[in-house]
């Protein structure tokens, strides 16, 4: 399925890579990843069958350096199990995970108490906050349990609460902090013992929808001063648009799209990610790049120009005001150009069809324009997120 | 044909729940119609049948005198029983000196000050009159033999209380052997533990102190256990996260975020102690418990106050003391954990200093002059009680006429009838009520129980102890139920109430005794008195609250249906508040218990009597046959009114 292709477009290393990873709960669980026939059951009939839920059933996907990955679904559609069994807070039951090459379902005790130490720290939905103890030494305990001394890792605290926005509450309880307040000390738990890789399980779920909206520009914000791998799951569409570079949406276990926002709304690969992204502003989230069309011959040279990575939207705005197509212009190249039909072909969700249908075809190599237009938005996505 | 469907399942609903009750009724039925002829024609009596019993007095007769003889010479005793006294007495002197040496004005700053800084001042001036007062009744020594005694007890109930929940805490397995052990002596009562103690240690300090520890100790145990289990999963998912390891998460995570817990099981713990540590007066506790019985025993009830007073103040204050520290780290304010050493410093000085004052102006000891002498006044008073108030008041009679009109009319039938029943009648009944009432496990445990006094040939004390507390528990089920009511309606009859239930509440048994003696002389009347009003407390209060927590909006819905209120508390309250009902029988008939054991002191007679007997005059058999029916009385009770979780869900 769609699962493959996108899954290796990653041209930077890898900072997770996971491969066929399967978690089981139950009886017995480690009998169903290898049998084909349990694996094919729906989640009802394979709990008849054998008592058995398969939270996480055969998803492989790599995260790459520097890259926002996120994970959505519904609930119960195992993506916090999922998130869990990459430090293995849940034990995987069956598959492969590497965290920079190294196997971690292999780590003995203390080697995996150094990941979760020094390389992927973890922001909870509930917080997770210790209630006895000041705001100030709830960021330092990861450095504490690490044996930092106490004024260093206070100092280093100081910094981190202050980089979340924080400063002034260094010596309250976290009782006495708003949900938003408490999650930025979540946060900066996290940030304080310097990680690799951040994880986020659901990490706003709990808040209200406008220090909802807060708390994501303070992660696009801090992703964008330091570039830090992160994996985020959510059950919120908007939220995985807003900030993923890339999407993998789950169901039931599986992974049953995994790619770009703009490839996730334009081409979804079933009619349940259809569903799903229906009432999705598109043009907010679709490029220029996949709605232009080749320039004819007069319209390669005149008209306003404007970049492929501008979202429809941003077209719209420009078709309006100059009443011409628009130039999508690549370092002074013309890709092609974008007229009032095609915008409002994206718009009216009419285009998409034919979108997904062309780009099914770009996919198997037939033509080379668009096909070199995909590969370059994942290069380029950390930039896709700003447009939204 | 609509209404007739519709209507099956409702009828099959209803005859399914009929059929439950009449299923047990007559499974049981057909047991009895099997069993009993059976019974019957072996062992036609009326008590339980001789051929039965198995006397115990003489192989626990042998075990006691071999223990008094090997006592010094057994290695058992010199190596292991002997070190453990000596500690104890070693430890519990070493209190004793340091606070004698600290004087009067030394104990009462210390004490103040801590109270000051953990509970905040209002607690900490109630503190220090508190101490004062006990000075002036003349009590300073027993009450500070008390307070050594339980000092040692308490630092010994909480060590091994938090060991043992550490250990039930942190593993599942432990937690499943220990919690039936746990909630089985937490309904056993006070008296049961002092035999067993006596037989390995003697009558003596190392006795009391043990018997306070093995009472003391299993809230603390209970209380760690579900702490540490209550532990918030999200937090401790979090913690590990960040690659704690089990030591740290226990220690930074899961014990803090169990302080609350520890903090309520500490309360507890000081609490029963205290309550334990007067009524081992019996065993040789000495201090306060003692002077309140020397009293008791010579009906003197004005030294009995003298000596009362004091316990209920130091229970008073030690509840409320130990609660408001917990109340203060349970919400976590700021200021107690960063600023928190130097004021400590401070009151350490300060309380030194008041005690080298004390020392130095000579004034170690209570001033004679200071004295207030309650004891003949209280004395004038019953005296004149006694002539006036105990019989012969016009219409109302007295209340000695009222003691004995009780006996004869409440309490005598039940026993007699209760006597009168064939053996096996009474163990039909317990297996109903229990059957009825929980599951067939809580039955079996029940008769087994109640057939085990039969076995131990306790049959008839053991009687007229059940009907003692029937009597006790009837009068304040309709007593508490009655002011429960009062007070779900009534705002202004709860604020008031409050107060005094508090009060009533942190009291030990044992002072109960006092003013019951008082007003009603010696026998069993006043036992059931002194149980009625120990019980009464926790009856009205789980109930208000189990009727104040009905659900508004049901609450609503019936006035809004037009239902008065009588209507609305007899169709909406009682039924929804079931739980809470029968949670309040359950504890007014183990409260009851408790106290009607200890009314042998007071003229109860049956099996608490033959505890004091058996103490009394060395005969431990007796005592410990007496203490084995207590146990099996209080599991009996428990469980006939234990209503089980499967039982609560499918009622509502």
């Amino acid at each position: 399925m769609t699962t493959s292709t996108p899954g290796k477009t990653t041209a930077v290393e890898p900072v997770f890579s996971v491969e066929g990873l399967w978690k089981v709960f139950g009886p017995k669980a480690e009998r169903i990843p290898g049998d084909p026939e349990l694996g094919a059951l729906n989640a009802a009939e394979l709990r008849a069958r054998t008592g058995c839920t398969a939270a996480v059933r055969d998803v492989s996907f790599e995260v790459g350096k520097g890259e926002v990955f996120v994970v959505m679904g519904l609930s119960g559609s195992g993506k916090s199990t999922l998130v869990r069994c990459l430090t293995r807070l849940i034990e995987p039951t069956a598959g492969t995970i590497a965290i920079d090459g190294e196997d971690v379902r292999a780590m003995d005790a203390t080697r995996l108490r150094e990941l979760r130490r020094h390389r992927a720290s973890m922001v909870f939905q509930h917080f997770g906050l210790l209630p006895h103890r000041s705001v100030l030494d709830n960021v330092a305990y990861g450095l504490e349990i690490q044996g930092v001394a106490k004024d260093e890792r206070r100092k280093r605290a100081q910094e981190v609460v202050a980089k979340v926005g924080l400063e002034g509450m260094e010596q309250r309880r976290p009782g006495q902090l708003s949900g938003g307040q408490q999650q930025r000390v979540g946060l900066a738990r996290a940030l304080a013992v310097d990680p690799e890789v951040l994880l986020f399980d659901e990490p706003f779920s709990a808040l209200d929808p406008l220090i909802r909206r807060d708390m994501q520009e303070e992660v696009i914000r801090l992703h964008r001063e330091e570039g830090r791998t992160m994996v985020f799951i959510t059950h919120d569409l908007n939220e995985a648009l807003r900030l993923g570079d890339r999407i993998a949406l789950m169901r039931d276990g599986r992974v049953v799209q995994l790619g770009t926002p703009e490839e996730i709304v334009g081409s979804p690969a079933d009619d349940y990610v259809r569903e799903f992204v229906r009432d999705v502003p598109r043009e907010q989230v679709m490029t220029v790049r996949t709605a232009m069309r080749p320039a004819d011959a007069d319209e390669a040279e005149r008209g306003p120009a404007i970049a492929p990575e501008a979202t429809v939207s941003e077209a719209i705005e420009a078709v309006a005001r100059s009443g011409f197509p628009v130039r999508v212009m690549d370092d002074g190249r013309c890709l092609g150009v974008v007229d009032h039909e095609r915008l409002l072909g994206v718009v009216a969700g009419t285009y998409t069809k034919t979108a997904a249908g062309t780009e099914s075809k770009t996919a198997a190599g037939t033509e080379s324009k668009t096909a070199a237009g995909t590969e370059s938005k994942t290069a380029a996505g950390t930039g896709s997120k700003e447009v939204v | 044909m609509a209404t007739a469907t519709a209507a099956v399942p409702q009828t099959g609903v209803t005859a399914l729940l009929k059929h439950r009750v009449v299923g047990k009724l007559l499974l049981l039925a057909l047991a009895a119609a099997i069993l009993i002829p059976i019974a019957n024609a072996r062992w036609a009596s009326g008590t339980w049948p001789d051929a039965l019993t198995v006397d115990l007095s003489e192989p626990l007769g042998k075990a006691s005198d071999w223990i008094i003889d090997n006592r010094d010479s057994h290695p058992l005793f010199l190596y292991f029983f002997g070190h453990i006294s000596n500690a104890v007495v070693l430890s519990v002197r070493t209190v004793y000196l340091v606070l004698l040496a600290a004087g009067w004005a030394g104990v009462t700053a210390a004490a103040a000050l801590v109270a000051w800084r953990v509970a905040g001042v209002r607690l900490a001036i109630g503190t220090g009159v508190a101490f004062l007062a006990c000075g002036l009744l003349g009590m300073w020594v027993p009450t500070m033999q008390t307070l050594a005694l339980m000092v040692v007890a308490v630092l010994a109930s909480v060590v091994l209380g938090m060991l043992l929940g550490l250990a039930a805490g942190l593993s599942d397995r432990t937690f499943r052997a220990l919690r039936p052990v746990l909630d089985t002596m937490q309904v056993l009562p006070a008296f049961a533990y002092l035999l067993p103690v006596v037989l390995v240690f003697g009558i003596g300090v190392p006795a009391a102190v043990l018997a306070t520890v093995v009472y003391a100790a299993p809230p603390m145990a209970r209380l760690t256990a579900l702490g540490l289990r209550g532990a918030d999963a999200g937090v401790m998912e979090a913690v590990e996260s960040m690659g704690t390891t089990a030591r740290q998460r226990l220690l930074t995570a899961r014990l803090p975020l169990a302080r609350k817990e520890l903090l309520l099981g500490l309360n507890q713990t000081i609490m029963m102690a205290l309550s334990m540590a007067v009524i081992a007066s019996v065993i040789g506790a000495g201090g306060l418990g003692d002077r309140v019985y020397q009293a008791l025993a010579s009906v003197d009830v004005g030294a009995a106050l003298a000596a009362g007073i004091p316990i209920v103040l130091l229970a008073v204050v030690l509840d409320r003391v130990t609660g408001a520290a917990g109340e203060r780290m349970g919400s976590g304010s700021s200021q107690s954990g960063r600023s928190g050493w130097k004021p400590w410093g401070y009151a350490a000085v300060v309380a030194v200093a008041v005690a080298l004052a004390g020392r130095f102006t000579d004034r170690l000891d209570w001033p004679e002059a200071w004295l207030v002498n309650i004891a003949e006044p209280v004395n004038r008073a019953v005296d004149w009680m006694t002539d006036h108030l105990y019989s012969g008041v016009p219409y109302i009679g007295g209340t000695a006429d009222w003691a004995g009109h009780f006996t004869t009319w409440v309490l005598d039938p039940v026993r007699d009838g209760l006597q009168w029943l064939p053996w096996w009648s009474v163990l039909l009944i317990v297996a109903t009520l229990a059957w009825l009432i929980g599951t067939w496990r809580t039955a079996l445990t029940a008769v087994l129980a109640m057939a085990a006094i039969g076995v131990l040939g306790v049959w008839n004390p053991s009687l007229d102890t059940l009907s003692q507390v029937l009597a006790a528990v009837a009068v304040t089920l309709v007593v508490g139920f009655a002011i429960a009511v009062a007070a779900a309606r009534s705002e202004r009859v709860e604020r008031l109430l409050r107060p005094v239930l508090d009060v009533f509440q942190t009291m030990p048994q044992f002072v109960y005794l006092i003013p019951v003696v008082a007003l009603f002389g010696v026998g069993r009347a006043p036992a059931v008195a002194a149980a009625v009003v120990y019980a009464l407390p926790a009856v009205v209060r789980i109930t208000t609250q189990g009727l104040r927590q009905v659900n508004p909006a049901a609450m609503e819905s019936s006035r809004s249906l037009g239902a008065t209120s009588w209507q609305q508390l007899r169709q909406v309250q009682l039924p929804l508040a079931r739980p809470a009902l029968l949670l309040a029988i359950n504890q007014g008939v183990v409260l009851v218990l408790a106290v009607v054991i200890i009314g042998g002191l007071v003229g109860g007679g049956a099996l608490g009597y033959d505890v004091v007997f058996g103490l009394a005059q060395g005969d431990l058999a007796t005592g410990l046959v007496a203490g084995g029916a207590i146990v099996c009385l209080g599991l009996m009770l428990d469980r006939v009114t234990q209503p089980t979780e499967r039982r609560t869900r499918k009622g509502a």
